[in-house]
């Protein structure tokens, strides 16, 4: 086998991955080309006949190109070949680019349009999010996952606490950026349950990648039920190990920065744990929410998402860790 | 022209000669029995004067020194730290302090020369080859006033009577350990500045007095009463203010300190989590702080916030986002709380 040809074949194997790679990206849950909801739907549509149009238009303008210039190059008059620039060149874009250009924004979703009552206030922090659903009883605080119901337009209204993060469910569509000091709104409608993933979509700083969280879009019932049991406090330890985890929070001074509502932990700075227990993720979207998914979290802080504010309790013996995952976990 | 670039050279040279012999074969007399040859007291003296004249602060810069408790922390830190060099009104000098070259001068004499922005550049800095040492704080410059204030004081004509009242010993009872008496002098005695230290238990006494030993905490008053006493002293000193019953008057706590003390702020953790009041657990080396002393409280906040505490990366990170109405509002909070033994007390 010569270089070259081991080459050629290494590159079609190259880009046979490639593609692979590329059309796994096509589905999923943190997919905007999978749509899960009216807007992300609008949008793939538009991305569809956007990548069309433009595959056509190339298609004709190389065709024409090639067929002066390849299939039947010869001389012609001014007039026609004046014609075929202004006609192909100007005219033809002009029209097809105006026309999708026009469709588009007729079909664009409204960002700001009105929802259906539900209103969820998502601030940026670094790196992670906070989280208000707004009820008629008062806020109901929560962090780093977002629950919607199916077939409800939920008003998103989104701020910052220092920097300029954006918003994104490419399942359900399209982002909306976040600034300091300044409030931006987003409107979505789920009309697929399911679990999709969100993603901070504007650079913010040292774990800008791993700022993600989880979305699960649930039936109105299962919504209405799940809200009323997140604005409920935290019920108490159960079982031995459980207890050891709430002394040990306590004693390592946990609530000075995280809130258990329903006890003498109220700390504003890192996220609300009231339910950490049922949540899908940890670290805003940095590991799953397993047992020894809490303890690795809880030890390594800093070598998971580099930069983050909480400091890693690698000090901690693996049983306090267990028995404070135990404690945490239980919160649900 | 080349003639005299020789005659230059060889001059060096025989310059340089004469400076090694000197250095390398001991010529020059060291001995403190025989003082300065003529002149040279003259120039050091001056060239000091001429530097703290350069280097003092804006007289303007000077706080407010007219305050009791200053006058007597400074006494007190004097009394220890550079009394057996400076003496006190109405005591001498040893015979062996009067030999040192240059003199210790009495401190009567050694403050009228000087302003109050000056005396602070002195305690602060030292003087390099006369014996005189620096505060051994760098990073603590304010610590210097209540000093500055007592020479102050001696300057205004402090006689031997208020010099006598200023350092008595505090109240030791029977069976206290040694240092007791030192400790309580300015722990029990002086209202304001100075942490009590009776709502403290025995770790985070014994962490802290170990942490002022090695230098981890600077304080050039902790350091100089911590270095006075061998670790099992700490040690006896620690349990013996942790046996302490915490007592006194507890006045209304201002709203203001209490939300930010127990809920924090976005950037600001949580006062209570860790310090009390009614924390459910707490770890040995977290302090107490109800009832603690208002302006000390302050002071150590700022102090965390500069970053230049040291000893806690958490707490350093925890204050570093208070302003300076958020630090007043905490300490008033504090300090008018009931005091307690333990941040696990309510």
């Amino acid at each position: 086998m010569t270089a070259r040809r081991w080459k050629s074949k290494a590159g079609t194997r190259a880009g046979a991955s490639c593609a692979l790679l590329l059309l796994a990206a096509c589905s999923g849950r943190q997919s905007a080309l999978d749509p899960a909801g009216e807007d992300a739907e609008t949008l793939a549509l538009m991305f569809t006949v956007m990548v069309t149009a433009a595959a056509i238009l190339w298609l004709c303008l190389n065709g024409l190109f090639f067929y002066v210039t390849r299939v039947s190059p010869r001389r012609m008059s001014r007039k026609l070949a004046n014609g075929l620039v202004i006609g192909g060149g100007i005219l033809m874009p002009l029209v097809l680019i105006g026309a999708l250009l026009a469709w588009g924004l007729s079909i664009l979703p409204d960002h700001d349009q009105p929802g259906d009552g539900l209103v969820i206030r998502v601030q940026g922090e670094q790196w992670w999010w906070r989280v208000a659903y707004e009820t008629p009883e008062g806020d109901v605080i929560s962090a780093n996952e977002i629950r919607m119901p199916v077939g409800e337009r939920v008003s998103f209204v989104l701020d910052s606490h220092r920097v300029i993060h954006s918003f994104w469910i490419p399942s359900l569509g399209g982002k909306m950026d976040m600034f300091p000091g300044r409030q931006t709104n987003l409107s979505l409608r789920a009309d697929e349950a399911g679990i999709y993933r969100g993603q901070c979509a504007e650079f913010c700083g040292a774990s800008h990648a791993w700022m993600a969280f989880e979305v699960e879009a649930m039936e109105p019932d299962a919504f209405d039920a799940w809200l009323a049991a997140e604005a409920a406090p935290a019920g108490p330890p159960d079982g031995g190990a459980e207890a050891i985890g709430r002394q040990i929070f306590a004693r390592e001074g946990c609530g000075g920065c995280h809130e258990i509502r329903g006890t003498e932990f109220q700390g504003q700075v890192g996220p609300d744990l009231t339910h950490v227990g049922s949540r899908h993720s940890l670290g805003a979207g940095r590991l799953g929410a397993r047992l020894e998914d809490f303890s690795t979290w809880i030890a390594h802080t800093d070598d998971l998402k580099p930069g983050v504010e909480m400091p890693p309790f690698d000090h901690l013996p693996q049983e306090e860790l267990t028995a404070l995952a135990a404690y945490l976990k239980g919160l649900q | 022209m080349r003639k005299v670039l020789l005659t230059l050279a060889a001059l060096a040279g025989l310059g340089l000669a004469g400076g090694a012999a000197v250095v390398f074969l001991g010529l020059y007399n060291v001995s403190a029995q025989s003082g300065h040859l003529p002149g040279v007291a003259w120039v050091l003296h001056t060239t000091f004067r001429n530097a703290v004249e350069l280097r003092a602060m804006p007289p303007d810069e000077v706080p407010d020194l007219f305050s009791p408790d200053l006058v007597a922390l400074g006494a007190r830190h004097y009394a220890t730290a550079c009394a057996p060099c400076h003496s006190v009104p109405g005591e001498a000098r040893t015979a062996t302090i009067r030999s040192m070259v240059p003199e210790p001068p009495r401190i009567e004499e050694a403050v009228a020369e000087w302003q109050p922005n000056e005396l602070h550049w002195i305690v602060y800095n030292g003087v390099k080859m006369s014996g005189m040492p620096a505060w051994p704080a760098v990073t603590r410059e304010e610590e210097v006033w209540p000093v500055v204030a007592y020479l102050a004081a001696i300057k205004e004509g402090l006689t031997v009577e208020e010099q006598q009242a200023l350092t008595a010993p505090g109240e030791a009872p029977e069976g206290s350990p040694p240092g007791a008496a030192y400790c309580s002098g300015c722990h029990a005695l002086i209202d304001s500045g100075v942490p009590r230290l009776d709502i403290h238990e025995a770790p985070f006494l014994l962490h802290t007095l170990s942490e002022y030993r090695d230098g981890i905490r600077q304080s050039g008053i902790m350091q100089q009463a911590a270095s006075r006493f061998s670790p099992a002293q700490l040690e006896e000193l620690a349990a013996f203010y942790a046996a302490m019953e915490p007592t006194g008057p507890a006045s209304a706590p201002p709203e203001a300190g209490a939300q930010l003390a127990a809920r924090g702020t976005g950037d600001v953790p949580a006062c209570t989590a860790c310090h009390g009041p009614g924390a459910s657990e707490a770890r040995g080396d977290f302090p107490a702080l109800a009832g603690q002393d208002e302006a000390f409280l302050v002071t150590q906040l700022r102090l965390w916030r500069s970053g230049e505490r040291g000893g806690s990366e958490l707490m350093t990170q925890a204050a570093e986002d208070l302003d300076d109405a958020e630090i007043e509002a905490l300490a008033a909070w504090y300090a008018a709380l009931p005091p307690a033994k333990g941040p696990e007390a309510e």
